[in-house]
This record gives structure tokens, sequence and C-alpha cells, in this order.
């Protein structure tokens, strides 16, 4: 139980820590530490191999860059810092930031580049003098992110300020030209929908990913126009922001029984189905909604056959109120009113439609074991798993869908990136299995 | 694991400890492990056949094991003697009986295997192919982890 404590600790804590999230920076590694630097000061990412020399200069020049016609000067951050630097074989292309400092433009070579983080301004603490590789006045500060450290740069404390580094002198010839040179419009852009994802991760856990990316990117242009006539900042800062953000992702339905044209909708993509058994994988099924709309569409459409619905959630609290749930009769769509049953509590579903389903507490990232399935109904639960995960329950999904069996994800949801094929003529999101030939 | 399979055993681990402890008991939040898990010293397993296949297994530290049993006997055990694991044993037999019957109750017809008590250090539990269900119980005594993994005939 200790440990059911702890995480309860943890969860309070990253809550109180997302809750405000006004300090943002891009995070990359350097001889294997991580450290940020903060994304007002970063204009771009860049890869490239190819820098021209310049002599006499310190070491940790590595040469000048033409960046779209503007020169450059490029720095070796490991050499800078007496760090070990892995040796790139010919041609391969070193990472770059791109930082725009207060008055010039010049770009830094670290090991690799991860991605933006959020973070709360007021949970970065100042550098600890013991701080090894990197002499600590170029340190503005340390923060804790999802369990990792990272060391936030003062660029311009290392580049600008009152050491004149050598090669400022080359630089200012070319500063001159770009005096308060803007970010490309489509570079800030991606950023303010990196940030957004980053939020959208910590606040709901969901996670843009190809599946997705399309509906966020829709979303994100309606948002910044709403957002601009509010005269308020782009970025979620609370979860009820998230929430609202998220809004018009879920799914027609969510939390309710289906409507009779999504019925209908469905009725028009259903297969033939050879075998008298027909099963059904509800995944992330919550309270059931959706299992029983399809166990009472189903039993209409195949009145003779064996039907069986595995439906499961990984929510205890969820899954436990499913084979119990009470209906209003006015909120059950026509075509399901006949499978109503009046009981001591209220309206519930009648035992030969409650018989079909089997309720299940279980998280379908561990095995899943039952057999290969007709129907797959996962809508919005692919979109609420890291990328990993993601991908590793699609490959499921595959596997465990016979040849010609059907599979429902989200409406905002594709998987046009995988080894499926949607259903054209639907109106719902579904897709089949590739099969190979 | 089935819904309805949670609540039979997290309310005989809770009544049955309660009563033969007459101690304060705490149900800690459950949780589902499908990977290899720690075994804390002291393990009783029970197996399920019938509608479902699988088994129960509560698992505990040496200590929390040795002072379970000297409450039950009333009287203070140095260590895990025959009597201790016997006291033992027939914990898990009552506990996992007791959800049997609730089960039985809600139309489930389940089998029990005898208990069999697996005592040592480092130890390793691995169940392929199904998920457990853990149910942390917290006791003045000890921790226990009533870790049930059973899945459906098909």
């Amino acid at each position: 139980m200790s440990t059911v404590s702890v995480t309860i600790k943890e969860e309070a804590e990253a809550k109180k820590q997302a809750e405000l999230i006004d300090y943002k920076m891009v995070t990359f590694s350097l001889g294997g530490k991580d450290y940020g630097i903060d994304i007002m000061k970063v204009k771009e990412i860049a890869k490239d191999s190819e820098f021209t020399y310049v002599p006499n200069t310190p070491a940790y020049v590595r040469g000048v860059y033409n960046l779209r016609g503007d020169i450059i000067s490029i720095i070796d951050l490991r050499l800078m810092f007496n760090l070990y630097v892995e040796k790139k074989k010919e041609g391969e292309p070193e990472n770059m930031i791109i930082l725009r400092l207060s008055n010039n433009i010049l770009g830094v070579i670290v090991d690799s580049t991860d991605k933006v983080v959020g973070v709360s301004s007021e949970n970065i603490q100042p550098p600890h003098p013991l701080f090894g590789d990197i002499n600590i006045k170029y340190i503005s500060g340390v923060v804790e992110h999802n369990n990792r450290l990272y060391i936030i740069l003062d660029v311009e404390r290392i580049f600008g300020g009152e050491e004149e580094l050598p090669e400022e002198r080359e630089e200012k010839a070319e500063v001159e030209e770009v005096p308060g040179y803007p970010i490309p419009s489509e570079e800030k852009e991606e950023l303010d929908l990196n940030f957004i994802a980053d939020t959208l991760a910590t606040f709901k856990g969901f996670y843009v990913t190809p599946v997705n990316y399309d509906w966020v990117k829709s979303r994100f242009d309606e948002w910044k126009g709403y957002r601009k006539t509010r005269n308020e900042d782009i970025q979620l800062r609370t979860p009820e922001e998230a929430d609202e953000f998220l809004l018009s992702f879920y799914s027609p339905y969510t939390e309710e029984l289906l409507g009779d044209d999504f019925l209908d909708e469905i009725k028009k993509i259903l297969p033939k189905f050879e075998s008298k058994t027909l099963s059904v994988w509800n995944p992330g099924c919550g309270k059931g909604f959706e299992s029983y709309s399809m166990a009472c569409l189903l039993k209409t459409l195949y009145p003779e056959s064996r039907i069986k619905i595995w439906a499961n959630d990984k929510d205890l609290l969820n899954i436990t109120s499913a084979p119990n749930l009470i209906f209003q009769p006015e909120n059950v769509p026509e075509s399901l009113k006949i499978f109503l049953a009046e009981g001591r509590n209220g309206y519930q579903f009648k035992s030969e439609i409650k018989d079909l389903i089997l309720f299940e507490f279980h998280d379908i990232l561990n095995q899943n074991p039952f057999p290969d399935v007709d129907i797959i109904i996962a809508r919005d639960v692919l979109s609420f798993l890291p990328l990993q995960d993601q991908e590793k329950l699609i490959k499921e999904l595959e596997q465990k869908l016979k040849p010609n069996g059907i599979l429902i994800i989200g409406n905002n949801e594709r998987l046009t990136e995988y080894n499926w094929i949607p259903v054209e003529e639907a109106k719902i999101s579904a897709y089949k299995r590739k099969l190979e030939e | 694991m089935r819904v309805e399979y949670i609540n039979p055993f997290v309310e005989a681990a809770f009544n049955v400890l309660k009563e033969v402890l007459d101690e304060n008991v705490k149900r800690g939040e459950l949780y589902l492990k499908s990977t290899s898990q720690p075994v804390l010293g002291v393990a009783a397993i029970v197996g399920l056949a019938g509608d479902v296949e699988g088994r129960v297994l509560f698992d505990m530290r040496m200590d929390t094991a040795i002072a379970i049993a000297s409450v039950m006997n009333s009287e203070k055990l140095e260590k895990l003697d025959d009597l201790g694991k016997a006291t033992i044993n027939e914990l898990a037999n009552m506990i996992t009986a007791q959800a049997v019957t609730k089960l039985h109750d809600l139309g489930f017809k389940f089998d029990l295997t005898p208990p069999s008590i697996i005592t040592g250090e480092n130890m390793e539990v691995t169940d392929q192919g199904v998920e457990a269900l853990i149910v942390p119980i917290e006791l003045p005594q000890g921790k226990i982890e009533i870790n049930v993994a059973v899945r459906e005939r098909t």
C-alpha cells in the first residue's frame, strides 16, 4: 500500500506542477546530461554537416554556416565546455540549435535535441555550486521534469556579456543586417503546436500522434483565431482549458448509448459474417455504453448467432459500474428500447443482452487473452496512449481482428499511417486490415 | 479480470482478516500487473478451476507472517514453524473459500485446490498470459498483497 500512497502523492505533485506552466524550454543533451534553453532564445532547430572553417579562431568555433542567406557562426558547446565529443562519420549531420540572442544570431552544436518542455518557473532552482562540467555562472537554474533533471543554460551570458568571444567579431558584421529578425511564422507555429501537444499530454493524457494529428492541426488553427478574438494567449494553462481544446475531439455519443444514426452507419459497413459466432472487442469501454449498444445492434441483426463482447477498461470505478448500469428510458435510442427491462432500481438491459457482454477490469497493454474477434470498437482510445503504446495497441488490434473483420475508431482518429485500409463509404472512422497477398 | 470477481475477493479478504486479527484493516488501491513480480518472502497459493482458471497468491514478509500467525494462535511464535505455516495456509484457505462462496451465490462455479505455502528470499512470480489483480491490505502487522490471476476459460 505504501506504493499506492506514493503514486497518489506523486500524482498530486505532478498535478500541482502542471497547474502553472509559464516557462518553456528546448531541451537537448550534452555529454549524456540533459540541458534546456529558454524557448524565447531559440529561433529554430537545424541539422547540417557542412560548416565553413574559419582560421585563427578558438577550437570550439566550428565555422560559419549559411542559414538561408544569413551567415552565422557555429559553436560546438561540447568543445566549449570541455565535454566528450562523439565523433561523427563523414557527412553525418550535427544537431544544431539556432539561438536568437539580444544582439546576434548564432548556432550551437549539441549531442541531440530532445523536445520542448514546459515547467513552472517556480520550480526552477538556483544552480548548485557542484555542477562540474559547465561554469556555474553560465547556468540560470535547474529544474526537474518527468524525473529528469534539466540544467538551464543562460545563453545570453555565455555568448553575450562582457567576455568578448573572438568569434563575435565576425558576427557583428552580419548581425547589423538582420536587426530584430522576426521568427518566421511557420516555425513559431510549429513550436506553439508542439507546446500545446505537450500540455495536452500533461493535463489530459492526450498524445498528439499521426492518429490524431490532422484533427489537432485544424483544431489548433481554429483555437488560434478563437483565442485571438478574446485577446488571450494561445497556450493552454489549466486542465480546464485543455478540456475546452479537446471538446470537439470526442466522437459522437461519448459516455452515452450510440444513437440510431450512428448504429445505422455501423450497420452499413458490417461485412458478411460466415461464422455462427460473432465476437466483439471493446477496449476502453468505460461504463460500457458502446458495449451495450453493440450488443443490442448485433442481437437485432443476427438473432441466431452466438454473440460475445469482450469489454475492458483499466478505470476500476467505471468498469465496476458497467454491469449494473441504470438507464433513463428517454435517453435510450428507439431501436434499443425493446431490450430494456424495469428492475428494482430502474431500467436496465435485459439479461439476454447483459449476458452477451463480459466486462473486465483489464489493462489492454498487458496481454489480451481472448480469441480473435470480428469487430473491434475502440473510439478515442488510441489518442489517450503515448505513441509507443499506441503503436503497440495498433499491432495488437491487427493481430486480434479476423481477416474480414472491422475496426471502428474515434471520428477524429486516422490510421492511414499504418497497415489499415479505411472503409471509404462510412461516415464513421472505420478500417479493415490490409491483408498480405 | 471479470468485474464481478473483484468484489468477492476484496470483501472476503477484508472480512476474514478483520475477524481473525480483530485489528484495524485498511485496503489500498487495487491495480493490475502483468510482469513478473517480486514475492515478499512468504507466499500462500490457492489454485482455482471451474468457470475460470488461475490462482490466488497471498504474499507477505516473513515478519508479517510470524506476527499474524502469533495473533491467530494466541501465542508468540519465534519463527515460522509448522504451526505458523499451517496457520497462514488456513488464512489463505479461509479468504479464498469465502470469496468462492460469494461467487457461487452470484452464479459462478469455482473449485479450489488445497493451499500450498512457499517461503524464501528473492523470489518472483510470473503468470504467462494472465494479468494479476493486486489487492493490497495494510495491517498493523505489516502488509499482505493478495494477487489474483484468473482468466475465463475460452
